[in-house]
Order: C-alpha cells, then structure tokens, then sequence
C-alpha cells in the first residue's frame, strides 16, 4: 500500500478560504475548481507545472459549491450559496457568463449535467431538486421542482448513460428520479444510512451507485431489473436498488465526497480526518456482494477536511483532491500488486 | 410529514428553522384595568398560571396562543409544526361554533353559513359515487343537520370574480399605451401563488396581478355584508365557513385585507378542506350517499336554483376563457365560439390565441404548477413574456387537483382526477352576464358596476413581504 497514491503538486488554489469541489473537463486537460472565496479557478499544465489558466471572479456573492463542465466541454455550470446558478461559455481565452438560473429559495449545494447535454440538475437547501431543459438557443427552463426529500439536499449525480438521476440529503437517504410522461417522478429511494448522504458516484456501468456518509461509512447499490435472475422483487416497471456492500471502519470522521474511476473502477474517498483512501473491488468476489479492500491511504493527504476527490477521465489513477485548507493536490494512484 | 399546502407555498413559507432574534410579535390586545399595582402570578403545580389580585381573588390565565393567522400577520414564519395545527384544527373549530349555537342564548348565537365550492363538490361526488345534482342537495341537508342556516355555491360568487376580471382586462389592455405594468394581467384567484409571489417576487411582481377577489372572498362580501345587513346582523354575528379543494384557502381567508376592522370580522371565519368534510361525516357516523337530498339555498328568491350551475373553462374558474371571449368581443368584435388551448412544454402550460389575417390579437396561456410559475416569472423578469392574460394556478392539473381533495383509494390518482374532472364538467353551464340575480346585486347591493363599493367589495390589494435582514436571520 506504501506509494500506491503519490502527491504530485499542491496548488493553493483559494487561498485563505476553503476549496469546495474541483471538476474534470471531459478532454482531462483543465480542472476547475471553487470556493469559499466566491471564485472558480481553471487549472491546466504547463509542462510539469499546474497553474491557474482563468479565474472567474464575478458572478457569484457568496461561495461557490460546485462546479460541473457540460459533457461537450464547452460550458461550465456553477452551484452557489447565493441561490443561483451561472452557466457559463468557454470561449478562446476567458469564461462568459450565459445565463443565470434562479428559483431556488437559498443555498444551491450541487448542480450536474445530464449525458445527453441537453438537462441539467440542481439541488438545494431548501430540500428541492430541479430538473432544467436547454435548448439550441442557450435558452433553460424549468422543467421539474422535485420536493421527493424531507431536508437539505447535498448533492446531485445523472446516471453515466440514462436519463436517471439520483440526490443525496440531509434526511439520510438517497433518491432516484426518471421522466415520466411531462413531468418527473422519484422511482426510488434508497434507505440504510444512519446520517447525512453527502456525495454520490455511479460505476462506470451505471449499474451500481457509491454513496458516502456522516455514518462515516460507503455503500454500494445495485440495480435489479425487473425480472431480474436474483429474484429480487420490484414494483410495477420500476428498478429495485439493493445494498450490496457497506465499508465500514476504515474512516474516522465523516466522508465527504466518494468518486467512481470509470476507466479503471478504483473508489477514492474524501474525509473529515484529512485523508484520502482508494478502494478496489476484489475481482474474486460475487458481484452481488462484492468486497472492497482498501488500496492506498493518505493519511494527511491535506492539513483540513478533505472536501472533495476527482479521478481524471482520460489518465488513469491521476486524482485530484481539495480541501478546507484552501489546496488542491494532485496525485498519482497505482494500483498495489497482489491485492 | 408532506406538507398539505401547495409546492408554491412549501418552497417558501415552511421554515423550521428560526432565528434567535425573531421575535414572535403577535398583536396581544392588551385589556387595562382600572386600579394601580403590580398583578401577581402564581403557578399551581400543575403548571396552569393563576393570577392573584389584590383583594386576593384569583383568576386562571389562559394559555397564550399563536394562531396562523398571527403567524401570517408577523411577515410569516410558518413551520411544519404550525401547518400541522392549522390541518387539524378547522371542522373541530366549526363543531365548536355548532355546539355554542346550541346552548347560547337567542341573541348570543350566530347565523352559521356554508359555502361549498364546485371542485369540493366534484371531489366528494366521485367518492360517494353521486351525480353533482345530489351531492348539492345532500350536502345541504347534512350541513343543516348538523347546524348550519343556509348553504351556497361559491359558483354564485364567482360570478362576479369572473366579470370583474373580464372589465380589469379591457379596461388594462386599452391602458397598456400608458403603463409599463398594464400587461400580462396574471389571475389572482389562487392564494398558494399570490403567497409566492408576494414573498419571493414582491414589488416587481404585484402590479401585474389582477385585483378581483376570488370566488372565496366575493363570498365573504355577499355574505358578510349583503347578507347579513339582509338579516339584521352584524357580521360577527355570521359565522361564514367555505368548503375549499385546498389548504392555500385557509391563508387567504387570514389576510388582513378580508378582516373587518369596523366590525372586528373576518369575511370568512372557517376553511374546510374536502377532507375535512369527509372527517365530519365520518365523526357523524353518516355516508353521504345515504343522506336525504334537501333543496338547495340561495342568498335571495332570485338566486336559488334547481341545481348547481358552473362555468365554461375548466376546474380552475375559467379565468382565461372568460376574460378572452369577453376581451375577443369588446376590443375586436370578434365572437369566440370554441377556445381552442394549445399545449406547450407539458400540460399544464397551455396557450390561446386570436388571430385575424395573420397578426396575433390576443395571446393567453394558462401555467399551472410551480415549475410553469417558474418560467413565467423569469420570462417576465427577463422582459420575455408576450402574454396578455396568464391564468396561473399553484397546483398541476388546477383547482380539481388541490392539496385538500379526496385522495384515490383503489385506483391510479390519474384517474380518479379524471372522475372528477368529469363530474364537474356535468354541471350546467352559465355566462355571468346572463346569471339571475348578479345584475341585480350589482344595481341594488353595490350600486353600480363601476361604484366605489364595487371596487371595495368586489376587489383587493397585495402586499410585497420584506425579507427580514438581520444578521442573526444569516442561515448558515
């Protein structure tokens, strides 16, 4: 496990403040980041180096909590703690501002963008989640207030390949949403953790869900069809999800982010005890109880919580992290042999 | 628990979450007595507070009670605690206003009126499997069993909520030369969204909204006012409950603006919920499939019927079929047979057009639900609206769809929506212009369409709610 996850760089890429999330851009060639300093920062290399390519600094007045980049990789949304959410154009050089979606009461904590380009998501603390449409003509609209949660909701994530969208809440649980005639519906909830859901990742198959906890563990679901061989019952049309694996005991404090490699199936996670861990599934094990085993582990992968991890889509085992320290690091995983 | 109220009034009122310095500042009247000194306080064991005078007679002091409507009055923090109070809270109201009538003196009681609108019609008729005809009549005999003097169809009052909004129209579209805010003229009939729209969209959004008063409040005036002079009473000496498909109904029953300073009275004192019906005859042990019809009441001779009547235009009112036809009419002497609606995005986003060789006259949508309440107002915000009437509504599917309906027991929810929709398009159709006692009411009662008392009875105001911006209401 020694060397399995080395620190490439460390940026400080909001200093003085807390560094929230950081995304990919499809290509893998530009991450951004943002933070408590109301700023989204876009880094790229130049030769060994990372530095900052573009700093978007107006738009927002209050933290930024996440960003996500459209799956052509010519926008970038960002969620903030101001109630709205900017979309925003790459242009040549700079970032222009397309739009700004309003109608969430307050705090916006995530927004995602559906593989199709054309839906995008947003949750809140003011436990809604809405599902938004944009046109040819850079036009959104709302197209559905989902009020499925009874809390806050941290966090949203659209299945790889489907048009099926899941939330993470603050009432514990995990909720899946899918289009139903002109309107959208919660075909699942996913009950089992004891606190706050706070992230969530699908596998690269879209058949298992990853989510992470307060309860300070991970779970891992699985969709049964109907119909399906394991005899696991539905109701009507609609897919089951059962749990099929909880890691527990490997953190201390409350995990924060959990991403799903989907070029190699390696499950890195954020803690609240300033470490990083990745987890490999046990190629042995049935794939309807899988077990995972720990990979690598960071101990102090950054100086505060570590609030969110990012696998890079097109290099495998680069991973980025971030943290209330105001850093990004980047890492190199290589998987352990003999695991 | 789900909230009852609609997803417009959710998203914005229910906040359990309360700052330290808000303080509850419910208006107490405070009684002054004669005689100085400091009254004393005892507190038994039971925990009930005593106050000790000073010849040393003691008295019980109520517990202090904040009410929804106190709650509303202080710029709203309604929590889910409350919205619980306020469900369970009104048929026990009404029983204890029925009961009090029993046992109070002749000059003590007061003269109960019910008013019961068509969709909560609807809703129960397709429960107890009845045609609209009997479900009136029996309604009104276990209403009166049970207490109550006179029954009404809030489809009276809507009557004039619909001419009056069809007049505003005109009467904004020939003005909109002259204001920025003359147009689209958004309805106003439904309170879950006037609650949103005052709190989230304030001032920018108020102009635009009508100024008729609902079915439910045109309701409050008639009988409050026309009525009760008619008998003699004072308008706290009526006791005026209205039977809604909805919660949001209850709130708008609370606002200041429909309570009688002069006379210390709400226009509507009681907002049943369809369920809240189903309850009492459920505690009455009675299936109202069972009851024996009674004819149906009226506020004078010339207004009571054989049946109930209704309007063209849907379950929501038919706002936007009423105000178009009559606008077709009087601004481009066009006369609209069948409104043909064109749906949009999803169904609940509906449009309507007038053309003549190729120009559009008149352009009206309907947007019910939140997410369509949306669009609307960031379109309107964005300088993107082209309608010249909205009929906006907070719930999907309209009125016949509310919070307080009678939930499916044994089928899908889309069909028995269906059911009802069915139900109470089978209620006999009028035009308001046409109907047997509002022209009457408006010459005799208010004195004039265009009168100073039509304007007061027949319409009202709205209120931008300020958001409290103290740094301990940070929401961290």
């Amino acid at each position: 496990m020694k060397d399995s996850l080395v620190l490439l760089s460390r940026v400080p890429a909001h200093p003085d403040s807390r560094c929230w999330f950081l995304a990919w851009n499809p290509a893998g060639t530009l991450l951004a980041s943002c933070g408590g300093d109301r700023r989204i920062r876009i880094w790229g290399t130049e030769g060994d180096s990372w530095i900052c390519k573009s700093v978007i600094s107006e738009g927002h007045q209050r933290t930024v909590r996440k960003v996500a980049w459209s799956p052509c990789g010519n926008y970038l949304a960002s969620a903030s703690f101001d109630a709205t959410t900017c979309i925003w154009k790459k242009t040549q050089d700079d970032f222009e501002c397309v739009t700004t979606l309003e109608g969430h009461e307050n705090e916006v904590k995530s927004v995602a963008w559906a593989p199709s380009g054309n839906l995008l998501a947003t949750c809140s603390r003011d436990k809604s989640v809405w599902v938004w449409e944009v046109d040819e003509e850079d036009e959104y609209e709302c197209v559905s207030v989902l009020n499925s949660h009874t809390q806050d909701v941290k966090h949203v994530v659209w299945h790889p390949s489907q048009e099926l969208l899941a939330s993470a809440s603050y009432d514990d649980t995990v909720k899946l949403y899918r289009e139903e005639e002109d309107d959208w519906v919660c075909c699942a909830t996913l009950e089992g953790h004891e606190s706050t859901v706070w992230s969530l990742a699908f596998d690269p198959s879209g058949q298992r869900l990853a989510s992470c906890s307060d309860d300070r563990t991970v779970r891992i679901w699985r969709q049964y069809l109907p119909g399906n061989e394991q005899g696991v019952a539905c109701s009507g049309s609609d897919p089951s999800w059962k749990c099929i694996c909880t890691l527990s005991g490997f953190h201390s404090r409350t995990i924060y982010d959990v991403a799903w490699c989907q070029l190699t199936g390696a499950l890195a996670t954020a803690c609240g005890d300033d470490a990083i861990r990745v987890f490999e599934e046990d190629p042995s094990s049935d794939p309807q109880q899988p077990t995972f085993s720990l990979a690598a582990h960071s101990r102090q992968a950054h100086s505060q919580d570590v609030n969110c991890v990012a696998w890079n889509p097109k290099e495998p085992g680069l991973l980025a992290s971030c943290s209330d320290d105001g850093e990004v690091a980047l890492w190199k995983y290589q998987r352990p042999e003999g695991l | 628990m789900a909230s009852p109220f609609s997803g417009a009034l959710q998203l914005t009122d229910l906040d359990d979450f309360i700052g330290p310095s808000q303080d509850c500042i419910k208006p107490v009247k405070v009684v002054k007595r004669p005689g100085s000194g400091v009254a004393r306080i005892h507190i038994e064991d039971d925990g009930s507070y005593f106050q000790v005078n000073q010849d040393g007679g003691t008295q019980k002091l109520a517990k202090a009670r904040v009410s929804l409507n106190d709650c509303l009055a202080c710029s709203g923090c309604v929590t889910s605690a409350e919205t619980v109070l306020i469900t369970q809270q009104s048929h026990e109201e009404l029983r204890k206003v029925l009961d009090a009538n029993k046992t109070a003196a002749p000059s003590e009681q007061r003269l109960v009126v019910i008013s019961v609108s068509p969709q909560s019609r609807a809703s129960l008729a397709a429960r107890f499997q009845l045609n609209p005809t009997d479900t009136a009549r029996k309604l009104t005999s276990f209403f009166k069993k049970i207490g109550a003097h006179l029954v009404l169809d809030t489809a009276f009052s809507r009557n004039f909520s619909l001419l009056e909004s069809q007049r505003e129209f005109v009467r904004r579209f020939r003005d909109r030369a002259n204001s920025s805010v003359a147009l689209p003229v958004l309805a106003s009939a439904c309170p879950g969204w006037i609650c949103y729209a005052e709190k989230t969209h304030g001032s920018f959004i108020l102009p635009y909204l009508s100024t008729a008063r609902s079915p439910q409040q045109v309701m409050g005036s008639l009988v409050k006012d026309f009525f009760a002079q008619k008998q003699g009473l004072t308008p706290d000496k009526v006791y005026h409950v209205t039977v809604m498909p909805c919660y949001d109904k209850k709130l708008e029953a609370s606002r200041p603006d429909f309570f009688s300073q002069e006379h210390q009275a709400r226009d509507v004192d009681c907002v049943l919920t369809t369920g809240e019906v189903l309850k009492l005859l459920e505690e009455e042990g009675v299936s109202l499939s069972e009851v024996e019809p009674a004819p149906l009441d009226g506020l004078s001779s010339s207004t009571s019927a054989e049946e109930p009547t209704s309007h063209r235009g849907g379950g929501s009112g038919g706002y936007l079929e009423h105000v178009f036809r009559h606008a077709a009419r009087e601004l481009f002497g066009v006369h609209v047979d069948e409104v043909t609606y064109r749906p949009l995005r999803n169904r609940d986003f509906q449009e309507v057009t007038l053309e003549r060789e190729g120009q559009v006259l008149l352009h009206f949508a309907t947007a019910y639900g939140f997410r369509n309440i949306q669009n609307l107002v960031q379109k309107l915000k964005r300088g993107r609206c082209h309608y010249h009437y909205v009929e906006v509504m907070a719930c999907p599917s309209g009125c016949l769809n509310g919070g307080g309906q009678l939930k499916a027991l044994d089928m899908p929810n889309r069909d028995l929506l269906q059911q009802v929709e069915s139900l109470y398009g089978m209620v006999k159709v009028e035009t308001p212009e046409d109907v047997p006692g509002v022209q009457e009411l408006y010459d005799q009662w208010l004195q004039g369409e265009s009168s100073e008392r039509a304007s007061r009875l027949l319409h009202t105001q709205y209120h931008a709610v300020e958001k409290a911006s103290s740094g301990l209401s940070i929401r961290w």
